[in-house]
Order: C-alpha cells, then sequence, then structure tokens
C-alpha cells in the first residue's frame, strides 16, 4: 500500500481519509481492546484516536515513521489519558447522524457481544491483563506492545518514542515485576 | 478453555515467563459492523465554527422586526426605528448590534485561522468548502452592524 499516494489523496479531499481508516481501524481498536479490556472505553478512545488523527493529518510529514506506527502513538496517549485521568472520551454516538444512530446502536451492540465472547474464551490473557494493569504505565506500553501485539524493538522504539536501551531495561523490569505479580496467585 | 496461568510460574524466571506471555492467546478482533459507518461519519466531520450561526440570530432577529415595523407603521423607517430603540433601551441595543457582531467576526476569523493551520495549505476549493459558515457569520456581522451605524 502506498501510503504517500493516500496521505496525498486525503489532503487533497479530507474525505479519503475512511480509506486509511478502513486499513488500520480494526488492528488499532484491537490494540487498544487488549489494552483495556473493556469494548465501550475501547470504541470512545478507537474514534478519538482517529479523530485526532483525521485533525492532524495534514500535518503529518514522512519523517522516517509511518502512518500506522503515527496511529499507534496517538493510541497509545490516548490509552494513557484514560488510565491517568479515567478521561471522559467523547462518545462515538455523538458523530453519527440522527437517522443512522439505530443502526449504528445495533452494529456496536452485536460486536460488543462477540468481542466480550471472544474475551471469555481467553482466561489467562484476562488473568494477566489485570496484573498489567496494576503496572506503572510506562511498562504497561512496552510488554503490551511486545507480548500482546508481537511488535519488534524497531517498532516499539518508533511507537513510544525511546531509545532502544530504555526499551530492553523497561521490559525486563516490566517482565519481572508482572512475573511477581502473577506468582502471587 | 485455557489453562489459567497462574499456575506454575512460582519460581519461573522471566525468559521462561516471556515464552509463556508469547504463546498465550489473545482475543483477536472480528470483522467490526461499526467500522464501515464510523469511518465515514469521521471522514466526513469538520471543524465546527467556534461561534455558530445561530448567535447571530438575536439581531437578525431583531432588524427583521425593525424592519416590519417600519413597513407597517408608516412615517418610520428602519434607522429611525433603531434609534428609538436605542434611546429606550441603550445597553441592549449596544449588546446586541454592536458587541454581538464584533465578538462573530473576531472569533470566526480565528475560527478561519484555525482550519488554515490544521489544514496546511488546503486547495482553495476545500477550504472555502470548509469555511463558508464562518464566512457567512462574518458577512451578516458586518451587514448588522453597517445597518446599526448608519
Amino acid at each position: 500500500m502506498d501510503e504517500t499516494g493516500l496521505l496525498d489523496r486525503i489532503k487533497q479531499k479530507p474525505g479519503h481519509f475512511s480509506e486509511l481508516f478502513k486499513l488500520y481501524y480494526k488492528q488499532i481498536f484491537g490494540y487498544i481492546f487488549r489494552r483495556t479490556g473493556n469494548f465501550d472505553d475501547t470504541a470512545d478512545i478507537a474514534a478519538d484516536t482517529f479523530m485526532k488523527a483525521f485533525r492532524h493529518i495534514h500535518n503529518f510529514k514522512y519523517t522516517g515513521i509511518s502512518v500506522k506506527v503515527w496511529l499507534y502513538r496517538i493510541a497509545t496517549n490516548e490509552i494513557n489519558l484514560y488510565f491517568r485521568h479515567k478521561h471522559k472520551h467523547n462518545s462515538i454516538f455523538e458523530l453519527i447522524s440522527t437517522e443512522d444512530k439505530n443502526i449504528f446502536n445495533d452494529h456496536i451492540a452485536e460486536d460488543k457481544r462477540e468481542i466480550e465472547s471472544e474475551l471469555e474464551r481467553h482466561e489467562q490473557f484476562l488473568s494477566v491483563l489485570k496484573e498489567l494493569k496494576t503496572l506503572p504505565v510506562k511498562y504497561q506500553e512496552v510488554i503490551a506492545l511486545k507480548y500482546f501485539e508481537g511488535k519488534d524493538n524497531k517498532e516499539i522504539v518508533e511507537i513510544l518514542k525511546i531509545n532502544e536501551g530504555t526499551l530492553k531495561s523497561l521490559i525486563s523490569r516490566g517482565l519481572e515485576k508482572l512475573r511477581k505479580k502473577c506468582n502471587q496467585f | 478453555m485455557q489453562p489459567i496461568l497462574t499456575f506454575n510460574i512460582i519460581g519461573m524466571k522471566n525468559d521462561n515467563f516471556e515464552m509463556r506471555l508469547t504463546e498465550m492467546t489473545k482475543p483477536k478482533i472480528p470483522q467490526l459492523k461499526h467500522e464501515d459507518m464510523l469511518g465515514v461519519a469521521i471522514a466526513n466531520a469538520k471543524d465546527k465554527s467556534i461561534v455558530s450561526l445561530w448567535w447571530l440570530s438575536v439581531p437578525v432577529f431583531i432588524i427583521l422586526m425593525l424592519v416590519m415595523k417600519s413597513i407597517y407603521m408608516p412615517g418610520t423607517t428602519l434607522v429611525s426605528n433603531m434609534s428609538e430603540m436605542e434611546i429606550r433601551n441603550r445597553y441592549s441595543s449596544i449588546i446586541f448590534f454592536l458587541i454581538s457582531p464584533i465578538v462573530i467576526i473576531v472569533f470566526n476569523a480565528l475560527s478561519i485561522r484555525k482550519i488554515h493551520f490544521l489544514s496546511g495549505s488546503p486547495k482553495l476549493i476545500y477550504f472555502l468548502g470548509a469555511i463558508w459558515i464562518n464566512i457567512l457569520a462574518i458577512s451578516l456581522s458586518v451587514i448588522v452592524l453597517i445597518i446599526y451605524s448608519l
């Protein structure tokens, strides 16, 4: 996928943002969901992430990072806001026109049912996530990106804007803390 | 149903624990049904004007009332009716016809600047498409100001 071409099209006609949305929404939604473990919060944070991306996409310039990394960066900031302040996110329902709200409501309800039942099938994951959420955010970020999302160090360094040495030490200390937490069961 | 992780990790070293985390299955996201509608809604969202056009409804409504009065009451004009209103209630006429249009002009001008800044240098046609409501609000405010200063 040629991101430069898509970015040019979006700059000329903002409506093309829906192509970018289609490319990355599910992936970003998954990342947020595996960080929060809550469907409603995930839906709001994901919508806020893409709203923010839409507002600032015209300022996005290639400086060696891809749009995907940039979206992960925005999503990570939005998740941190959520953890730090239990920040009230704008409801995604506000974005949908009144006549479409009922259909959208139905779709959201179906997605919620399906995703929550998928989550229930992963008890191991749920118990680790529960413990992970008690750690400081800096450890949550690296552990979730590495072990839940399967990102390599290079990508994590780009997303979090930290150097590799810091990343390795955060992973090591984070793992140690999480292991101890899991030991307490 | 998967066994819970909590079992035999006592005494486990980070390497083993790391392996367990990597191998542990994670919830996957199915095709999301709400995705398409949300994508379209976000792509169609626009920065809203700081001051909406509705704010102008009060001075415009009063001017329309005075116009009607000058039509249906012979011997009066819009300007004379406005002067009469100013004598009766000096502050409200200043607020309606002077302060509110100036505030609307300033905020909408700032709003246009904000949209321009956020969009980099968008093509003129798209830029005008995004700011038409601000231009309309500024134009109506200028008209109200001109009528008031007559």
